[in-house]
């Protein structure tokens, strides 16, 4: 069974290349996850603020391509950013929380 | 499928279709079965109840199994495999029913059948079932209720079975009681035949674990004789009735068991043909034979067990067989030393029947001498009835003494013929009017002489009474001799009437009396009254004892009635006829109705008593050759009239021999006996030495003394006659040939009486003489009396001078202390005072006592002391002080009492008491003999007290007063101890300045040894004290071990009979059993996983106490956990446990609490039956009371709606329930325990729940131990998390699904959730990895757990833990790091078997 996850690509309101990401992200996943980043070429701004869990396994997929992605996130991913160094190396947004999410 | 939101049990499954997916293994079995070859067919097409039936199945925790279609195919699920299927699975699934339980198809079958039929679920009870399951036939006990199933079109097509397996428990109570019953009445010490057939009544009421048992015990040969025997009929040949020592190839290995083995026997190896097969269809197979044991000695013998076939011999069993016979060694072991009691208590009631054959035999040996005596007296009375009046005195003092003695022989002969039935009695028809008055006649001269009047009032009674009239003449005679030995003034009456229908005689006299308390030991025999003032002293006790018994053989009662200083009343009442004597004894009246001879010899001695009769005395003048230069003057034939009423004696001292002649001729011319001596010296050596021998009266009447002797002249004689208390009131009358005033004033200053100047006339003298005496008799009467008195005294009496000299002292005090008049004065230190070198303490006490005497006015005290001949007695001083009429000095006046043997026997009791007070409140032996220990060290004011037991260890357990241990003692001091275990046991030994003595002790011989520490006396009396105590000493610990040990045997027991096996997480239970005295109970606990997943939780406690409380309380708990596994609510449950409580006697008025909780949520749905509240203790410090819900007892008000409350359990919190032992006590309100209580739980919020519960009950217990049983239950929400999963990374997504709901539960931040869900990520993802890397499919574990402050996660795998190489796998690296960043604190421990990571976080 893999760790459930839905990948979206588009574009923002500003026409740069979008990477929504909703679900959980680990171990059994991070290879689709990659694919999904490699897939897009040059800049991505990728949206994780409905990813409700994020390992340093997930970590490991975003150091390799920090120097072209840019990070949106919920406040609930903050730490696990903040201490692997990952917000020194990339620029990431985080939303500010009109209400604390659920984690589901 | 049961249960997606149940994370925490989700199992993936490996293979398989998805409806086995409950549960991985069995689920997997269950998927490899061939379906199609079944009726049910494949499982794809199953229909969707059949379905939904085998998932509920399977994710049940509870045992369970299910039938379904046609052949009633079977299924299961891991917990009825675990607990009772054994070696038929995997082969059962998918089976038909009735094959995988052909064995017991004709139990169940009916049953299943019925379901089938009629759709209504069955309910069985603790049913026997002999299951095929572990390679033979076994026993078991399950108690289960068969619920159809219904298919998707609503026919039944099978049933579920829901089940719990009771064997323990039911085994273990059969077990229990069968111990019980052994113990049930062991306050009889019974003889060994006694004690051995009791027992096998007891074992034969079992024959279930025990289908035969024979008990052998060893001779002193070492044969092996049969003793009892239970399940067997005798004779068989596995019975043999004795077994030879070096018997070859015995039926049993006595040789192995008289060494102390257990041994195992195989009954067909040992060719034993049929052996009885107790309350089984088969017999037993094998046996076992163990030993009796017996401390520090060979085996009492063995105990033989037939083994149920149907059970293993496992630890329990064996455990058991060996617990039954420590109950036959113990109660052999107190039969056999309750009858080496007995044997020395018979040999001391023959000691007694010799003493008193001794006395009737000696008695009988007196008589013939006596009469040999006697006769020759009367002889010789009549022949010199005229001759010398000297002899005829002599002769009638003879006659008059031997008349007692043979009055004394002749009463004990009565008695030793009463008590042997001996007593030959001729009762013939008698006026007993006419005759009691002739009787009463013979008395009536001594009653004149002593100045009494007698009255004689006896009426003739119209009926003769049948009398023996030699007993009755001594009834009468020594009653009205006793009436004048203690009436000094008055009447003494005698009156015989007829009254109520039979004669009754009464003699009164008007005498001293005696006091109240007295009165009804007047009759006992050698009873004597104490210090009663009487004429005589002479007697034996036994004249009224006689009396009674006389009275008795006629028939007839005595009473006595008495009123201190009035006087005394005895009154006879004899029946009329002859119906009430025995035939043969009864005679026709006799021509001779005189009274016999034998009345001589009361009346004789009773005119003995009289004052006046002094001329009868037994004293005899000083004769020719007596002492010194005295010489006896002979007595003139006629007295005259000058001289006093009774003939005085004179002692004359005058050197002079014509005026010593001169005087002699005077005085013994008017009728004085006079001695005469030559000088002063031996004046006062005849004087002093008459003192001596005539206690009871002057030595001389009168003292004529010259004034001028040699030697020593009459100045001096009158002074050292004055200066000794024992002549001091000797009159003296001085003779002198100085005349004038000076000279005579002179002589009467020196304490003459009177002086007489030579020349004088006989006339004069004589006048003086009789002057003199008459002043000095009337003087000195009282100073008689007293005399008398003292001497009559059966206290020793003494009198002290200010200086605490003893200067006068009695009879009574020579036979007590040893020391007579001669030595007189005692200066202190007295001789009898106890030594003070050898026993420094007695001396001190005595000289302390002495202080008080010489100090007080008057006091008591009880002291040791020493008589001449040494030996160490107890006496009772009371003292008072006096002054001296005549000196005018002050003086002590005292009397000894003799209590040595009150003293020994109270010290005695007091010590037995006090060693069984110290016995009885100890816990247990390490208790028992410290308490005991210092009780001694009490009792003999002992230094220290050691008591050594030479068990199995390396060196002997000691205890000490000094709590020194055994390596810590001196050599000498070990030596000593261990010396004494070569001595016979209870045999005191003395060493140095201890005692010591050799006991049993139930761990092995035990020297106790007692260091005085300073030399004093350890007398017999003390020995026998010690032996005593030590005695009673072994017999308490051997009593204390044994309750000891039916202590743990019982709590074992109950443990075993109360569940549940399988606790879920989150909870823990204690049960204690009441301390003392030891009781099992009626309290239980209980949770009962639903179907659900909900928990069932109850809590009850039955009334009463022991196995009959414990069984009530096994039903209830067995029906209480149906009724919720059909899904009933609290309040519905103990609704239909009221109607089934009221069934059961005993069940009523038991309180119970019983909820559901849902885990997931703490939700607690909870209806209380009278029990009381459950204590919440809440993760911010406040408590909380679950007192709603609440409605009466079980079956008290059946019927009765009952209420039900709900209550959230939040996260972190601890629930307890239990049962009133925990918290109430006598004089407590309850509020005040369950406040505590509640307490107690909150400090304990930060520890595990397991540890809570011990600490509770450490806690809460009283000292002394809970006095009544407690049930305990504590749950603390959320319950810890625990998966298992296989190291796969497709599992990390369920587990993190999982343990997110649980930390939901927790109620915890969702940051620090979030923090945690990493941490435990990676933890996890490191493991897989390891998994992966050293061998797929590998386990890996979590385990999380909430305290109040405090979260706890623990994620072990079976791999290594590979160490952080960034530089080769950067997000590993990554992954500690993250672990360490957002958890408090992180330890990884590495191992050759896999790989711990535990992590914390403070959540408060």
């Amino acid at each position: 069974m893999t760790t459930s996850l839905t990948l979206t690509s588009g574009r923002r309101p500003d026409g740069r290349a979008q990477l929504a990401v909703t679900g959980e992200i680990d171990m059994s996943n991070i290879d689709t996850f990659a694919r999904a980043l490699d897939d897009v070429v040059g800049h991505l701004v990728v949206d994780l603020t409905e990813v409700g869990y994020l390992d340093s396994a997930g970590l490991s997929v975003l150091f390799a391509r920090a120097d072209r992605l840019e990070l949106v996130i919920s406040p609930l991913l903050e730490p696990v950013l903040t201490i692997s160094g990952l917000t020194d190396l990339t620029t990431v947004h985080t939303t500010s929380p009109p209400e604390a999410p659920t984690g589901r | 499928m049961a249960g997606p939101e149940d994370a925490g049990r989700e199992r993936p499954v490996a293979t398989g279709h998805r409806v086995f997916s409950a549960d991985p293994e069995v689920g997997g079995d269950l998927a490899a079965v061939d379906w199609a070859a079944t009726p049910l067919g494949p499982p794809e097409e199953w229909p969707q109840s059949l379905r939904t039936a085998v998932s509920i199945l399977l994710s049940s925790r509870f045992p369970m199994w299910m039938a379904w279609g046609p052949d009633l195919t079977f299924f299961c699920n891991a917990a009825y495999r675990r607990d009772t299927l054994g070696q038929k699975y995997p082969r059962a699934l998918g089976r038909p029913a009735r094959e995988v339980w052909a064995e017991i198809w004709d139990d169940i079958g009916p049953r299943i059948d019925t379901v089938l039929a009629t759709g209504e679920a069955t309910w069985d009870e603790a049913l026997r079932l002999f299951l095929q399951r572990s390679g033979y036939p076994e026993e078991s006990y399950h108690t289960f209720s068969y619920s159809p199933l219904w298919d998707d079109a609503g026919a039944v097509v099978g049933m579920l079975c829901v089940v719990s397996e009771d064997t323990e428990r039911v085994i273990g109570e059969r077990r229990m009681a069968t111990l019980r019953d052994l113990g049930s009445d062991p306050s009889v010490i019974r003889t060994e035949q006694e004690v051995m057939a009791f027992a096998a009544r007891q074992l034969g009421r079992n024959p279930y674990d025990l289908p035969f048992t024979l008990t052998y015990l060893f001779g002193d040969d070492g044969s092996a004789r049969l003793a009892g025997s239970s399940g067997v009929r005798l004779p068989h040949p596995v019975a043999p009735a004795v077994i030879a020592a070096d018997a070859t190839d015995p039926v049993w290995p006595v040789r192995a068991l008289a060494r102390g083995e257990a041994v195992p026997v195989s009954l067909e190896e040992a060719g034993v043909p049929d052996p009885p097969a107790g309350g089984w269809p088969e017999p037993p197979a094998r046996a076992l034979a163990v030993p009796l044991l017996r401390q520090g000695d060979t085996p009492h013998g063995f105990l033989v067990v037939g083994l149920n076939r149907y059970r293993l011999l496992d630890d329990g069993y064996r455990g058991f067989v060996e617990l039954t016979a420590g109950h036959l060694a113990a109660g052999l072991a107190s039969a056999r030393s309750y009858r080496a009691q007995q044997r020395r208590a018979e040999e001391l009631a023959e000691l007694d029947r010799a003493k008193t054959t001794f006395f009737s035999n000696i008695s009988h040996e007196f008589r013939t001498p006596l009469t040999l005596i006697m006769g020759p007296v009367e002889e010789l009375r009549s022949r010199l009835a005229e001759s010398d009046p000297r002899v005829r005195e002599e002769l009638e003092a003879i006659h008059r003494n031997g008349l007692r003695l043979g009055k004394l022989v002749n009463t004990l002969l009565d008695f030793s013929r009463i008590e042997a039935g001996r007593m030959r009695a001729r009762y013939e028809p008698t006026d007993l009017a006419a005759f009691t008055a002739e009787l009463a006649g013979v008395f009536r001269s001594a009653i004149d002489r002593a100045g009494l009047a007698l009255r004689v009032d006896c009426d003739p009674v119209d009926e003769p009474v049948f009398i023996d009239r030699g007993m009755w003449e001594k009834v009468m005679l020594n009653l009205l001799g006793n009436a004048l030995k203690f009436t000094f003034e008055g009447t003494i009456g005698v009156t015989v009437r007829r009254e109520g229908g039979r004669a009754v005689v009464v003699v009164a006299d008007t005498g001293i009396g005696v006091p109240r308390e007295e009165v009804p030991r007047l009759f006992e025999r050698f009873h004597r009254i104490e210090n009663a003032r009487s004429r005589s002293n002479e007697g034996s006790g036994i004249g009224l004892a006689l009396v009674q018994e006389l009275v008795g053989l006629h028939g007839g009662t005595i009473t006595a009635e008495s009123t201190e200083g009035e006087g005394t009343r005895f009154t006879i009442a004899l029946p009329f006829g002859h119906a009430h004597l025995p035939a043969d004894s009864v005679a026709p009246e006799s021509a001779d109705g005189k009274v016999s001879i034998a009345a001589d010899p009361y009346v004789q001695e009773a005119l003995r008593w009289l004052p006046a009769d002094t001329s009868t005395g037994t004293a005899t003048p000083v004769g020719p050759g007596q002492g010194a230069g005295v010489r006896a003057a002979g007595s003139a034939p006629d007295p005259r009239a000058s001289c006093p009423t009774a003939r005085a004696r004179v002692l004359v001292a005058d050197d002079n021999a014509d005026m010593r002649e001169y005087l002699t001729r005077i005085l013994t011319g008017a009728g004085y006996e006079v001695a005469t001596v030559t000088d002063g010296r031996q004046a006062l050596d005849a004087i002093r030495r008459e003192s001596r021998e005539t206690r009871d009266r002057e030595p001389f009447d009168l003292v004529v003394s010259d004034v001028m002797m040699p030697v020593l002249d009459g100045l001096r004689l009158v002074a050292e006659v004055r200066a000794d208390p024992r002549t001091a009131s000797v009159p003296v009358l001085l003779l002198s040939a100085r005349a004038g005033q000076e000279a005579s004033i002179e002589g009467l200053e020196a304490g003459a009486d009177d002086y007489l100047v030579k020349p004088f006339a006989a006339a004069e003298l004589l006048a003086r003489a009789r002057a003199t005496i008459e002043m000095a008799r009337l003087r000195s009467r009282q100073a008689h009396w007293r005399a008398a008195l003292v001497d009559s005294l059966q206290e020793a009496f003494f009198v002290c001078d200010e200086q605490g000299a003893v200067v006068e002292i009695n009879t009574a005090f020579t036979e007590i202390l040893g020391y007579g008049p001669e030595n007189l004065p005692y200066a202190p230190t007295h001789p009898w005072w106890p030594d003070a070198e050898t026993d420094p303490e007695g001396h001190r006490r005595v000289g302390e006592a002495f202080e008080q005497l010489m100090g007080n006015p008057r006091g008591s005290y009880t002291i040791p002391l020493r008589h001449r001949d040494g030996h160490r007695l107890w006496v009772t001083a009371t003292f008072a002080r006096a002054r001296d009429p005549e000196t005018g000095n002050g003086v002590t006046v005292g009397t000894f009492r003799d209590v040595t043997a009150e003293h020994h026997a109270i010290q005695r009791e007091t010590a037995l008491a006090a060693l069984s007070t110290g016995l009885a409140g100890a816990a247990g032996l390490h208790e028992a003999l410290p308490a005991a220990l210092g009780e001694l060290r009490t009792l003999w004011s002992a230094r220290r007290v050691l008591a050594a037991v030479f068990d199995d260890g390396d060196a002997p357990s000691l205890t000490d007063t000094d709590g020194e241990q055994w390596r810590e003692l001196s050599v000498d001091q070990r030596r000593t101890l261990i010396d004494l275990r070569d001595q016979p046991p209870l045999t005191p030994v003395t060493h140095g300045t201890g005692i010591g003595i050799l006991l049993e002790h139930p761990e092995g011989p035990l020297a106790l040894w007692i260091e005085l520490g300073e030399r004093r006396p350890f007398t017999a009396e003390d020995q026998v004290l010690l032996s005593l105590l030590a005695g009673r000493l072994a017999q308490g610990l051997s009593r204390i071990h044994q309750i000891d040990q039916q202590r743990r045997t019982a709590i074992a027991l109950q443990r075993a009979i109360l569940g549940p096996s399988h606790l879920p997480d989150g909870f823990a239970v204690r049960y204690e059993p009441a301390g003392r005295p030891l009781e099992v109970g009626g309290d239980w606990y209980d949770t009962i996983a639903l179907p659900d997943g909900r928990i069932g939780i109850v809590v009850g406690d039955c009334v009463g106490r022991g196995l009959e409380a414990a069984t009530v309380m096994g039903q209830l708990r067995s029906a209480c956990r149906a009724l919720l596994l059909q899904d009933a609510g609290p309040a519905q449950t103990l609704m239909a446990l009221d109607r089934f409580a009221a069934g059961i006697p005993g069940a009523t008025c038991t309180t119970v609490f019983c909820g559901v909780l849902t885990p997931e949520t703490g939700r607690l749905v909870y209806s209380s039956a009278g029990h009381p509240p459950g204590i919440l203790a809440r993760a911010d410090g406040t408590t909380g009371l679950l007192d709603e819900g609440r409605s009466a007892p079980l079956a008290v008000r059946p019927g009765a709606e009952r209420p039900e409350a709900e209550c959230l359990v939040p996260a972190r919190a601890t629930l307890l329930l239990y049962t009133d032992g925990l918290v109430e006590r006598r004089r407590r309100p309850l509020t005040t325990g369950i406040d505590q209580a509640g307490e107690a739980v909150q400090e304990g919020r930060d520890v595990a729940v397991d540890d809570l519960a011990t600490r509770l009950m450490e806690r809460l217990a009283p000292t002394g131990g809970y006095d009544d049983d407690v049930a305990l239950l504590l749950y603390r929400h959320p319950a810890p998390l625990e998966m298992t999963f296989p190291a796969e990374s497709s599992q990390l997504a369920p587990v993190r699904k999982a343990l997110r709901s649980w930390l939901d539960q927790c109620e915890l931040p969702p940051g620090t959730t979030q923090s945690v869900l990493v941490a435990a990520g990676e933890a996890c993802a490191n493991a897989i990895e390891h998994g992966h890397r050293d061998a797929p499919g590998k386990i890996v574990r979590l385990r999380a757990e909430a305290f109040v402050d405090d979260l706890r996660l623990t994620i072990a795998d079976t791999g290594h833990w590979k160490t952080p190489q960034p530089e080769l796998n950067t997000h590993r690296g990554r992954g500690v790091t993250l672990m360490r960043a957002l958890m408090q604190q992180v330890t990884i421990t590495p191992g050759p078997s896999g790989t711990t990571v535990d992590m914390h976080l403070r959540i408060a």
